[in-house]
């Protein structure tokens, strides 16, 4: 027999209170080996969400940060070895249940056969790859929730 | 099960799963602005079978368990025990599964610098826990039962008394975040939140039981809410096997 999984419903906003435990530290330093992603959360108005919160999985791996005031967030992350990408769980008042993202990092060229990024349709790719800064191992990836460039989201 | 069709690969498993809640559910205001509009996209099987943390022991103090425990004082309220069992779908329990927990004091209070509606903070609670789940997947805590939060969703809207549940399980898919209810509280049907899941034998299983084995006498009153999580299969629905 199979049981059906429980319901989820929203962290709401006031999830700092349970889930600031397992927070990174804000202001971690980008060491050897690791990079850092950082963007802004938007809304479907293009505002940005301040009480929102992004889970980065890899194997072997789980960062936790939660959005600034101003939707901003970072995560400073150890380069995998066996990938190129994140997959990236976002929570917030508002989502019933999380969405399933995903982030590139790599170069353009590694990523033409990979087999997630196949399966989204061409015009909406680039909302998964993050964009190289200025600043070595630094990474740029906006995550907007609604909107002509909404980000991909996962069926899971 | 294996190589996806373009046709499910625009489809959403979840929504139609009526045990769990769509992104978009217009009563329950701020999903209409944040929902995703545009098609999910399927997730390879191969990419969505990450494993979780393993959260240990040593990173649990003795009083992540007990919230009445943190302050020099006791917080007002009423006492309660809430314990119970996570198992996976097959009801294999889920073993050393780190449950993490929040939620408002007696008065309906969250300790948050963005809940400023006139309640009192109690200065002798956090309604913070965190718990890890045992050989047999129990877990129990201690805490007193929180009021009921005003909020503007709607005209004089209330959220029915309910403590914040974050769970990992085996895997990715596993993640959960949910809310425990109290039973008999006449708040319930008038909560969007409660309400976006549309089966009604799934909703009520968010409602915590009275559990009189729990209780202790002139001490606590004791709740049951298991929690059952989601495989690492990248395929909830056994409309996908016919």
């Amino acid at each position: 027999m199979k049981l059906i999984a429980t319901g989820s419903q929203t962290v709401g906003p006031f999830f700092s209170i349970g889930l600031a435990g397992l927070c990174q530290p804000r202001g971690m330093q980008t060491a050897a080996g690791s990079i850092t992603i950082q963007g802004t959360l938007f809304d479907g108005d293009q505002k940005p969400i301040p009480d929102g919160v992004f889970e980065f999985w890899s194997t072997g791996q789980f960062v936790r940060t939660a959005t600034n005031p101003d939707g901003s967030f970072s995560a400073v992350l150890r380069r995998p070895s066996d990938a190129h990408s994140f997959e990236v769980l976002i929570f917030m008042r508002g989502l019933l249940r999380p969405v399933f993202s995903r982030v590139y990092f790599g170069e353009a060229s590694t990523l033409n056969n990979d087999e997630c990024l196949l399966q989204v349709p061409e015009e909406r790719r680039a909302t998964l790859i993050a964009q190289p800064e200025k600043a070595a191992d630094h990474f740029l990836w906006d995550v907007r929730m609604q909107g002509e460039n909404e980000t991909v989201f996962f069926d899971f | 099960m294996g190589t996806s069709s373009m046709s499910n690969a625009f489809s959403d498993r979840n929504a139609t799963l009526a045990s769990q809640p769509p992104y978009l559910y217009p009563s329950y205001v701020s999903s209409q602005k944040r929902a995703p509009t545009k098609p999910l996209i399927a997730l390879p099987e191969s990419l969505s079978n990450l494993k979780a943390p393993v959260f240990g022991h040593d990173s649990l103090r003795p009083s992540d368990g007990d919230m009445t425990k943190q302050h020099s004082g006791e917080p007002l309220g009423e006492r309660i025990i809430v314990n119970g069992q996570v198992v996976d779908e097959a009801g294999h329990p889920v073993r050393g599964a780190l449950i993490e927990i929040w939620q408002a004091n007696a008065a309906g209070r969250y300790k948050h610098k963005n809940d400023n509606h006139e309640a009192p903070l109690d200065p002798n609670f956090t309604g913070c826990g965190r718990v890890i789940t045992d050989n047999e997947g129990r877990y129990r805590f201690v805490s007193i039962k929180p009021g009921a939060y005003p909020w503007r969703n709607h005209e004089n809207a209330w959220r029915p008394a309910h403590i914040h549940f974050s769970l990992f399980g085996a895997g990715i898919l596993s993640r959960l975040v949910t809310q425990m209810y109290f039973p008999g509280d006449p708040l319930l049907v008038f909560d969007p939140i409660f309400k976006s899941i549309q089966d009604t034998a799934a909703r009520a299983r968010l409602i915590a039981t009275f559990d009189w084995a729990a209780t202790k006498p002139e001490f606590a009153i004791g709740f049951k809410f298991d929690v059952v999580l989601r495989g690492d299969k990248a395929t909830p629905m056994e409309t996908n096997h016919p």
